[in-house]
């Protein structure tokens, strides 16, 4: 049957694109905080210092990171109710018609 | 007042009590880890995530009049109705309709009830498959398509049921355990302020997708009842009072929200911390998205409940395998339930014909409706105790409601 063909084809699509955003985003996310802890206690800490200001500076570099990915969802969302869908073609991202 | 005006006006009310219910079934698909570690309120997750259905439903400018044509055959490419189901002001088609939407409405409300996320659409879809079964016979439904493209129940319903559950358990598994791994030793502090708000903002990724999808299929169906009775014939837009009334419904169920569904979703399966709720939320929304971009038609519900499952693996917590095994069951039955339902409402309003077929399907509808508020009221699920703690008596309520229904 062809559905069951299409079906996997169309899964492990899915699935590549999943990871990389539904997990790498995460991941790049979990970087950022712990960049923003950087040089302060680790889990028994008792003095609550400030982390280190290059940490900070990774950190808003790995959350820009992530906020650009979720811009491109919402991107993505609204564009599909207008007709039009993302296009990676040129590498960076561009609206086109479907 | 003519019998097609009335038979019409209660297909469009049984569609937009379709809509209020997928939007109040799917509430826990983007909110529930909010809520259960506490990143929101109970009552400010709803409102948010309904504020983004009602947007998400407007979003959707494209038109999806012929979201039936994935299950059946009562409307060709074009979205046109039948020419054959047309007769009469189009009352074959619109009972067909009428039929399917009571078959997704009763499974809806009975699994929230039994607290069990199942997937609306699949109800949908269960429901029409039924209607169409017993008005059209078999050749009504469009079991596999035509071959070029994933269609038809096995491609559309069936396939993606399999499939997407264990895509998200992948991808949120994969997501939690990289949380875990590169914030191992993090001071507390840090986690707890950082993964909320990343929780959030992912949350509200997945409730704004539903909103554009789920919202859509409900004014498709209106929209095919109306050019079936002949009240509407521009094959290329919706009607915009049809547009408001179905992102107003959602949103609306939405606010109600099913706490029963939550509650399963959030504290039942696995105890979710923080960076586990943004690792669900994160795959749910990438698979949902990744999914759309391909054409790869899944249920929102699925790809939630397996997003959750995973984080649950993904930390190695215990996962309550149990509630799992009767999600999985609820979801094999979706479809075969609602089409029962939708077969006997379908049978019961032409046995009797016309107007008063309708009515009484219709009847028969708020009355089953009716019966399983009251059942919920037995043992209420709302804000103030939707995260109580799963393992005890009160809270076992849904399962044995599920198992011995003659005792309570």
């Amino acid at each position: 049957m062809n559905n069951i063909g299409l079906a996997f084809d169309g899964a492990w699509k899915v699935l590549v694109a999943g990871v990389l955003l539904g997990a790498g985003l995460p991941a790049i996310f979990a970087l950022g905080i712990r960049a923003l802890a950087y040089g302060a206690g680790g889990d028994a800490e008792v003095d609550h210092e400030a982390g280190h200001p290059i940490g900070k500076v990774l950190a808003i570099l790995c959350f820009a990171l992530v906020v650009i990915g979720i811009a491109l969802g919402i991107t993505y969302i609204v564009a599909t109710g207008f007709g039009k869908t993302l296009s990676f073609q040129n590498f960076y991202p561009t609206l086109v018609s479907k | 007042m003519t019998t097609a005006t009335v038979i019409l006006g209660l297909v469009v009310a049984t569609a937009l009590a379709f809509d209020f219910t997928n939007g109040f079934h799917d509430t826990g698909n983007a909110m529930a880890t909010s809520i259960a570690t506490g990143a929101l309120r109970p009552k400010a997750a709803v409102l948010l995530s309904a504020v983004l259905n009602l947007v998400g439903a407007f979003l959707s400018v494209q038109v999806a009049l012929t979201v039936t044509n994935a299950v059946v055959k009562i409307q060709d490419k074009s979205g046109a109705p039948s020419a054959a189901l047309l007769a009469d002001g189009g009352y074959a088609l619109l009972l067909i309709v009428l039929a399917g939407l009571c078959g997704g409405i009763v499974w809806n409300l009975l699994t929230w009830l039994l607290g069990l996320p199942s997937s609306s659409s699949h109800a949908l879809f269960g429901g029409l498959v039924g209607s169409a079964i017993a008005g059209l016979g078999l050749s009504g439904v469009n079991w596999v398509g035509d071959g070029s493209k994933l269609d038809g129940v096995v491609g559309k319903v069936i396939m993606p049921a399999l499939l997407s559950p264990v895509i998200a358990v992948v991808v949120s598994t994969i997501g939690t355990w990289l949380i875990y791994k590169i914030t191992a030793g993090v001071a507390q502090r840090f986690q707890e302020a950082g993964f909320r708000w990343g929780q959030i903002g992912s949350a509200s990724l997945v409730s704004l997708a539903h909103g554009t999808n789920d919202a859509q299929k409900t004014m498709g169906v209106i929209t095919l009842a109306l050019i079936g009775a002949g009240q509407w014939s521009d094959l290329t837009a919706v009607p915009l009072w049809v547009k408001v009334t179905c992102a107003v419904a959602i949103a609306l169920g939405t606010y109600l929200g099913g706490w029963r569904i939550i509650r399963t979703l959030g504290k039942g399966l696995v105890e979710i911390s923080s960076p586990q709720g943004m690792a669900a939320e994160s795959s749910s929304a990438a698979v949902i998205l990744a999914s759309s971009q391909m054409g790869f038609a899944l249920s929102t519900t699925h790809v939630a409940t397996g997003s959750i499952l995973g984080t649950g693996l993904g930390r190695r917590a215990e996962v309550r395998w149990g509630v799992a095994a009767r999600m999985l069951v609820a979801w094999t039955i979706t479809l075969p339930a609602a089409a029962l339902v939708g077969a006997a409402m379908w049978f019961i309003g032409h046995l009797l014909g016309g107007l008063l077929g309708a009515v009484v399907v219709f009847a028969l509808l708020v009355g089953l409706a009716a019966y399983m508020w009251v059942r919920s009221r037995r043992a209420p699920v709302d804000h103030t105790n939707v995260n109580d703690a799963w393992d005890t008596d009160a809270s076992k309520l849904s399962e044995t409601l599920a198992t011995s229904p003659a005792r309570i």
